[in-house]
């Protein structure tokens, strides 16, 4: 799932880092998961991005849950994407279930033949997933690990069938993957005050993800020194990275094997660059 | 999809294929190594497999998943590419004190798909969408 994270990156890559940067081969595919934590909005975004840049470069469809009414395409991707086209923006399919049952089923009913015509997804996208596992009015708890992981492995066994099934049409839009958003309560400071608390809702969730992509939000001057509004530190690792994708090792954040770093400016324009 | 098994387990459960092709049975030393693997669940997972307790089922689309009926007669729904059950064991002893790697459901579903004893059975697209997407308590 890194690849197509990384080539979301690659794509919207800041220009004046171009010289400096070796040149990249494109990630090969990989058929594993990629959870985004971190920041709504940004999160959102890099989902967004993550979406267009599969239909419009890969020409994959894609499938786009969210609980959010989509308003507006990221200002970068109207402007970027050269290859933005209506045609594009119809391989993705916006769906909008309320709760995790309503989540479970359209997952679930993803292998059916109405949604495997004219071809399966290769990319599920799920915006918000603690959304999903938060009861109206309860805790993010109030959904319990069990059904965070009936999600979540849900979502692994559909993508592992998609790709199955994609293999067999020997088509070069598999294999299929996931993306997905969370923000712990811990995280928002809403569960504990302690920075070592961990979310065990998260911690059930990180079992069926490979790759963990944290957004940490830039607090130094970088921000201002490259005259963008916001600067933010993305941080890719877990299990699901391959060889070919690792980049750099740091030795300063354990388990780390690729930075990138976004700029955000103030026409809205994202940025993105390899640290 | 990545393996979710150490690759110990994933040779004992390899190595219980090939002995039970030949030989129709598991030997003592594959046994001492379940329970020494998984604790009391691999003689309570046996106890299910004896009872041909677990059945694959597939629909027209080629999705498959796995039942297994528990010792109290409840039906489980385990997922053929990562751990997952719905049983309380599940919740507990995996998810939320990470002191084992499965529950006794999905190992017996190891091991009669090792032992080639696993049931099958065939619902349609819906049923199967249904059925991966219960959150009815077993």
């Amino acid at each position: 799932m890194a690849d197509i994270l990384t080539l979301v990156f690659r794509t919207f890559k800041s220009q004046t880092g171009l010289k400096k940067e070796p040149a990249l081969s494109p990630p090969p595919p990989s058929p594993c998961s990629a959870l985004v934590l971190g920041d709504h909005s940004i999160s959102r975004s890099v989902l967004l991005l993550a979406a267009v840049t599969a239909a419009s470069e890969m020409g994959v469809r894609v499938v786009f849950f969210t609980q959010t009414q989509i308003q507006s395409l990221p200002l970068s991707l109207q402007r970027c994407v050269p290859s933005l086209s209506p045609e594009s923006l119809k391989k993705i399919k916006f769906s909008y279930p309320r709760t995790a049952e309503e989540l479970l089923q359209q997952v679930a009913g993803l292998h059916e033949s109405t949604n495997m015509s004219p071809t399966p997804p290769s990319l599920i996208i799920v915006d918000r997933l603690e959304g999903f596992l938060l009861s109206p009015g309860g805790s993010l708890h109030s959904c319990g690990q069990s059904c965070a992981a009936h999600v979540s492995a849900l979502l692994c066994d559909t993508a592992a069938f998609l790709t199955q099934v994609l293999e067999q049409r020997a088509q070069s839009s598999g294999p299929c993957r996931i993306i997905a958003s969370f923000l712990s309560d811990v995280d928002t400071g809403q569960a504990s005050r302690d920075p070592c608390a961990t979310d065990p809702i998260l911690d059930v969730v990180e079992r069926y993800f490979q790759v963990r992509c944290t957004l940490d939000q830039e607090r130094g001057y970088e921000a201002v020194a490259a005259a963008a509004q916001e600067a933010w530190h993305i941080y890719l690792s877990g299990r699901g990275l391959t060889e070919t994708s690792v980049t750099k090792d740091c030795k300063d954040k354990p388990g780390t094997v690729q930075e990138w770093q976004l700029f955000i400016f103030p026409d809205g324009l994202m940025e993105f660059k390899l640290v | 999809m990545p393996s979710f098994l150490p690759a110990v387990v994933e040779q004992l459960f390899r190595d219980i294929q090939t002995t039970y092709q030949e030989t129709a049975q598991i030997h003592n030393d594959l046994l001492i190594a379940l329970k020494f693997v998984f604790g009391s669940c691999a003689l309570q997972a046996l106890d299910l497999v004896d009872q041909r307790s677990v059945t694959c089922l597939s629909s027209p689309s080629g999705r498959k998943a796995f039942q297994v009926l528990g010792g109290s007669g409840c039906v489980y729904t385990c997922f053929l590419s990562c751990h997952y059950c719905p049983c309380p064991a599940f919740t507990y002893t995996v998810l939320r004190r990470n002191d084992g790697l499965l529950c006794k459901h999905i190992l017996a579903v190891y091991l009669s798909q090792a032992m080639a004893v696993t049931q099958q059975e065939s619902v349609s697209d819906q049923q199967m969408s249904a059925l991966l997407s219960s959150t009815a308590a077993p």
